[in-house]
């Protein structure tokens, strides 16, 4: 295990950031902890890294006790979501800053630099400054700058939180794809389960300062620990007292051997390729249904269509409680 | 909002839509209007006390510099505020950084106190300084009519300069940039060195400047202070006084010209050098 995370607290105040977290990271992977704003995810890196320190408990990096060593002597590599440029300096002496602190010999620091421009595709900037790049090319120099250390764990705090969708995504796959050309221990924070599931080995879903549930994406999704996590991985409706996914509903015009509850469709919302419906079931509780858009115009679907409900073959379901997500938090 | 189009040959400003040289209506209005009113203000006024001085030829500057007590004058007054506005770039930077930084009781208090030697009739700063350091004081430090009043006087006024241009850019500057430094393995004082001062750079040379031309021209605080002893404690500003009650107008304008020359080296010499130090990371 490269990260060994034992029984940390941490209180700002009354508020407590971290609630007992205990949590190993295993080497070579690209973990993602995941969780809703202000629950605590963004302090455990910065724990981890050494920006910040716990009130009680300890962490381990590759091995070596680090819970009290400054962040200079952690060899853990850090992006920030707002990218900590280095404004005054190019490009190349930003990725080069870790080195020259190092000592390292000139000819080899230039050499180092040149490499890793290339990894993040940006030698053709290496004499720019900071404020001429853009947000996403900002971030893959601060990310070149991190690695430049050869850092045995790379922890990113949000590391696309700030750009837009569209280079969000781009810089993720690149991401991905990064990790698995440099392998180096990877963490990032984020707060967008999509992210989290399309680019993470592993994730740690953190809430209120706990840990949730860990583990693969897949596990993550089919087998729910608990409610919240559930409804924080995705959108969640109640269908006869059990929790499932609205695409996971199937949908008749007939009643049918498996029907367990009948309805009227009371709203049908378009939102590109997917017909969002809203059932108003017999007994007045309101279910959400995703259908495809072809799929809603072979049933014919309007407002008023009577309709039945099932819950469709290997659907995770699980037993709605207390304490299940908001629908807003899971769009976050 | 003014763009950056990056381009093969590098960045380009590009303004809106506007062509290079050409002007909307309002913005020649307003070039007219704000150039019309700095020349009335100053430009003229200036050009004025130049010509007044030219009216007595060379000999009338040759003469500043060969007459002794107006050349000490002279010395007196840039050396000193040459000092002080080394000082101050040290300490404006120093307290600017507590008040930014520092959480401590007093600090809303301390951020205010510190317009004073700026807010008030600098003849009232000179009375204030020679209550505590004058022979009348508890120190028993009898500064009056010494050239330690003059340093103490200039630098008193000159003080708010440097911390008011530095404070809000420490404000404005990220810690997220310090935090990046030291994961990176720089210690404090590296990180200080290398990535917190470069930034602090142009505005601690920006108040260096207007602490100088505060200090050169610096007047009312040392009427009670400074004694106006020739040779010894007379500032340049109180050697044009007297030269003008002399009736000589020709060379007290020459010595306001020679003033304004230093003023101006003054400033360009900072802002080269500022410039250098920017650049170099």
């Amino acid at each position: 295990m490269s990260i060994e995370v034992k029984n940390l607290h941490k209180r700002f105040g009354d508020f407590v950031a971290l609630d007992d977290v205990t949590v190993s990271l295993p080497t070579g992977q690209l973990t993602a902890l995941l969780g809703p704003s202000g629950g605590g995810k963004s302090t455990l890196l910065r724990i981890i890294a050494g920006l910040d320190s716990a009130d009680e408990g300890s962490v381990t990096i590759e091995g070596a006790e680090a819970t009290h060593l400054p962040p200079q002597k952690r060899n853990v590599g850090f992006v920030f979501q707002h990218y900590a440029v280095f404004k005054h300096m190019t490009v190349a002496k930003n990725v080069a800053f870790g080195l020259e602190i190092r000592k390292r010999p000139k000819a080899e620091i230039a050499e180092r630099v040149d490499e890793l421009l290339k990894l993040v595709h940006l030698s053709q900037f290496a004499h720019r400054l900071p404020s001429q790049l853009s947000g996403g090319q900002r971030q893959r120099m601060a990310l070149a700058r991190a690695l430049a250390v050869e850092p045995s764990v790379l922890l990113l705090d949000e590391p696309f939180g700030a750009l837009d969708a569209k280079v969000r995504k781009e810089l993720r796959d690149w991401l991905r794809r990064l990790h698995d050309e440099v392998h180096v221990t990877t963490v990032f924070v984020t707060h967008d389960q999509e992210e989290a599931l399309e680019v993470a080995d592993e994730i740690v879903v953190i809430n209120e300062g706990r840990v949730e549930q860990v583990g693969t994406p897949d596990q993550l999704y089919d087998s729910p620990a608990n409610p919240f996590v559930m409804g924080f991985l995705g959108e969640v409706t109640d269908l006869g007292g059990v929790a499932l996914r609205p695409h996971d509903i199937e949908v008749s015009v007939e009643p049918g051997p498996d029907t367990s509850v009948s309805g009227t469709v009371t709203r049908l919302l378009r939102v590109g390729f997917e017909v969002r419906v809203t059932v108003t079931a017999d007994d007045g509780s309101q279910v959400l249904v995703v259908l495809t858009r072809t799929h809603a115009r072979a049933l014919d679907l309007a407002e008023g269509t009577r309709v039945w409900l099932a819950p469709a073959r290997g659907a995770t379901t699980i037993v709605a409680g207390p304490g299940r997500a908001e629908p807003e938090l899971t769009r976050a | 909002m003014a763009a950056t189009v990056v381009t093969a040959d590098g960045p380009t400003r590009k303004r809106r839509s506007v062509r290079p040289g050409a002007m909307t209506r309002g913005s020649t209005l307003g070039l007219g209007i704000g150039m019309v009113w700095f020349s009335l203000l100053v430009l003229i006024p200036l050009g004025a006390v130049v010509v007044e001085a030219s009216g007595g030829g060379l000999d009338t500057y040759r003469s500043i510099f060969t007459n002794s007590q107006t050349f000490n004058a002279l010395k007196l007054t840039v050396g000193v505020s040459l000092l002080t506005t080394a000082l101050n770039m040290v300490m404006g930077t120093i307290i600017a950084w507590v008040l930014v930084r520092d959480r401590f009781r007093g600090k809303a208090i301390l951020d205010l106190v510190i317009d004073i030697p700026f807010a008030m009739p600098t003849i009232v700063a000179g009375l204030v300084l020679l209550a505590l350091y004058g022979s009348q004081g508890p120190l028993g430090t009898e500064f009056e009519n010494t050239r330690k009043a003059v340093f103490l006087a200039i630098a008193f006024v000159t003080l708010p300069f440097v911390v008011r241009t530095v404070q809000p850019v420490l404000e404005e500057m990220e810690t997220d940039v310090e935090d990046a430094a030291a994961s990176l393995g720089a210690t404090r004082a590296t990180t200080f060195r290398r990535i917190v001062l470069p930034t602090l750079v142009p505005a601690i040379f920006a108040g260096a400047a207007l602490s100088f031309a505060r200090g050169i021209s610096e007047y009312g605080s040392l009427v009670l202070l400074s004694g106006n002893l020739p040779n010894q404690t007379e500032v340049t500003s109180f050697r044009v006084a007297s030269i003008l009650e002399g009736g000589n107008r020709p060379a007290a304008a020459a010595l306001a010209t020679v003033m304004l020359v230093v003023a101006l080296i003054a400033i360009v010499a900072l802002d080269v050098t500022q410039r250098r130090l920017a650049r170099r990371g």
